[in-house]
């Protein structure tokens, strides 16, 4: 029994949240990146959760999952085809494959993520509170 | 002597729902980090805890050998609303849930408290 009830739970939260975080600011980072080590435009990146067994159940203790990062996949969409025939990645047709990534779609992804790591602090905040006041039992 | 006060109801009522509350915020934990999970489902304390109680209360029993009564948490069986993804969280309802646990915590440890002073009165005769 943890003194902070469910941190464990929440340290593995915040920590996919932050990545997720960090892979929007990569998406929106490379919204114009037309070259790649793979070749061809920056493909957008998504991340999808799965959840983690913290502790098994049986025995007067019940199971809790945590959450983890399953996956960061591509999102194999094609991307816009602008013409712009000054660009040095241009094709013959003048065309320009540009990246999948989509700013509104990102910014919605950002949002969502903050306040899914605001949501995870709040629990921790309370646990913080209710650690404390179980301290301060029999103080005057 | 002393055990008549260490073994009141309402103290020993206080101390295993504190153990609950604490269980209780471990599993709004559990739900807000599978917030976005595909497929999670809801946690919270068992209501075979709740009903127990309440039989034993209705009963006019006394709580004698609460402590030893099991809480577990597992799936919510009234959670509704499943998402598209399978998921039944809805985060309004796990912060509300999680202010209104805190709360409820808060208010045993005063009780628990409460119990504590009152012994040291007893023994001291002032505060």
């Amino acid at each position: 029994m943890n003194l902070i009830a469910g941190i464990n739970v929440t340290a593995g939260a915040l920590s996919a949240q932050k990545t997720r975080l960090d892979i929007v600011a990569q998406n929106i980072a490379n919204a114009q990146t037309t070259r790649t080590p793979a070749g061809g435009p920056y493909q957008r990146q998504v991340v999808s959760f799965e959840t983690e067994l913290i502790r098994a159940g049986g025995n007067g203790t019940s199971a809790l999952q945590s959450v983890r990062l399953g996956a960061i996949s591509a999102d194999r969409t094609p991307g816009q085809q602008v013409y712009n025939p000054q660009h040095p990645d241009a094709g013959v047709d003048g065309l320009v494959t540009m990246p999948n990534v989509n700013i509104a779609y990102e910014m919605v992804d950002l949002i969502t993520a903050s306040r899914a790591y605001e949501a995870n602090l709040s629990v921790v905040k309370n646990a913080r509170q209710m650690a404390k006041k179980a301290l301060d039992i029999g103080k005057l | 002597m002393i055990d008549p006060i260490f073994q009141s109801n309402n103290y020993e009522m206080a101390r295993k729902l504190l153990d609950v509350s604490a269980q209780r915020h471990e599993a709004i934990a559990a739900n807000l980090a599978n917030a976005e999970t595909p497929g999670y489902h809801r946690v919270d304390v068992a209501p075979d805890f709740e009903r127990e109680l309440k039989q034993r209360v209705a009963n006019g029993g006394s709580l004698r050998g609460i402590e030893a009564l099991n809480v577990s948490v597992a799936e919510d069986p009234a959670a509704r609303n499943f998402r598209p993804d399978g998921n039944n969280v809805e985060l309004e309802h796990e912060l509300m849930a999680m202010s209104r646990n805190t709360m409820e915590y808060d208010y045993l440890t005063e009780i628990v408290s409460g119990n504590l002073k009152q012994l040291k009165l007893a023994i001291a005769g002032h505060l």
